[in-house]
């Protein structure tokens, strides 16, 4: 038999990252580039974002046809309907590097399914998803959705026939993705609030869609390494 | 002779209230390609920075959508934002970037965005 692993070891210390980041900080706030007000209000902000705004967005695209077509000609306008103002929510009236002020909601149809990544780094649409997942940033992720994007969905537990176009948006400039699912058989007669429900996280990155009755994320698939590390 | 004065605060000035990329928006002057142009990347070198992921030099690709002006990642990067450039969202056949993609999902797509210096007439 195998030998058994020994338990993680605990981390009850800041990683090299961390203290890089706060000795990055320390010597902004010492040269004035921002003060220490600004990075709690900063980290605040991030911490009051989700991606209910995103599931409220695709409701009120399924149930409203006009809607929809401005969400997709211009989703930083369809946003200010669920509450996301791209530009001035953010406290810096500007937006950042990593979250640019351009949003694009990527409509699916019967044949055409879109799944987002960014093989560059991890842009995510924070402003009206939240911070991304752990796997959305792993290179694994990201290294292997542009080249075997069905087996990857495979993974997830998305499965798609060959006559669906599966397109994958490699986010790597100033726009940010969405994706708007195709509304599902079921779900005839609901009301904005029930189809909220079914729109999770996983379905606005494209790697789900949404079903009756499923309102929350799939566990990752996790497999036993091949060769793993020996403690 | 005075100190060169260089306004590290000009990025922010000009997008505060307006957003990036929309602050560049009417700065990029015509744009050279249309929606369904045929394209094909170009491979420029980048020493320093971009953002023109090595798998789509020298593909062929057709333009989806112009989406914004904004400058290049190579000189925004450098804090130069004197020259915006049209942006274009362009779809590339999976089986035009990877020849051993397979046969039986020849409609797979992969889409991104692209500025005009990296993209020439096909």
């Amino acid at each position: 038999m195998a030998e058994k692993h020994k338990p993680a070891p605990m981390v009850d210390e800041v990683s090299e990252f961390e203290v890089l980041e706060i000795a990055v900080r320390e010597l902004a706030i010492e040269k004035g580039l921002f003060t220490a007000e600004d990075h709690q209000h900063w980290t605040e902000y991030m911490h009051t974002l989700g991606p209910l705004p995103a599931a409220r967005l695709v409701a009120k695209a399924w149930l409203d046809p006009e809607y929809k077509k401005l969400a997709v000609k211009d989703g930083v306008k369809a946003s200010l309907d669920v509450g996301v103002d791209w530009v001035n929510s953010m406290p810096t009236k500007f937006g950042t590097p990593s979250d640019y002020c351009n949003l694009r909601v990527l409509e699916d149809t019967p044949k055409l399914k879109h799944v987002v990544v960014c093989t560059l780094c991890s842009c995510y649409p924070r402003p009206i998803l939240g911070q991304s997942p752990e796997w959305y940033r792993t290179p694994n992720y990201r290294r292997r959705l542009v080249r075997w994007p069905r087996q990857v969905l495979a993974e997830f537990g998305l499965q798609l026939p060959e006559d669906v176009e599966v397109r994958v948006e490699d986010s790597n400039q100033k726009s940010r993705f969405i994706v708007l699912p195709v509304r599902p058989e079921g779900t005839e007669g609901w009301t904005e609030d029930q189809l909220a429900e079914i729109v999770t996280r996983d379905c606005l990155i494209g790697v789900a869609v949404p079903r009756p009755g499923k309102t929350v994320n799939d566990p990752r698939p996790v497999r036993p390494a091949i060769n793993p590390y020996k403690h | 002779m005075s100190k060169p004065h260089f306004d590290r605060e000009h990025h922010v000035k000009k997008a505060t209230g307006i957003g990036d990329p929309q602050c560049f928006k009417g700065e990029a002057g015509p744009a050279k390609f249309k929606v369904g142009d045929k394209v094909r990347i170009k491979d420029l070198p980048d020493i320093f920075y971009s953002r023109t992921q090595v798998y789509t030099r020298g593909a062929p690709a057709t333009v989806a959508e112009l989406v914004y002006e904004s400058p290049a990642a190579e000189d925004e990067s450098w804090d130069n934002t004197d020259n915006p450039v049209w942006f274009y969202s362009v779809v590339f056949k999976q089986k035009d970037l990877w020849p051993d993609y397979p046969d039986t999902f020849a409609n797979d797509t992969v889409e991104t965005e692209l500025p005009e210096r990296w993209l020439e007439p096909l």
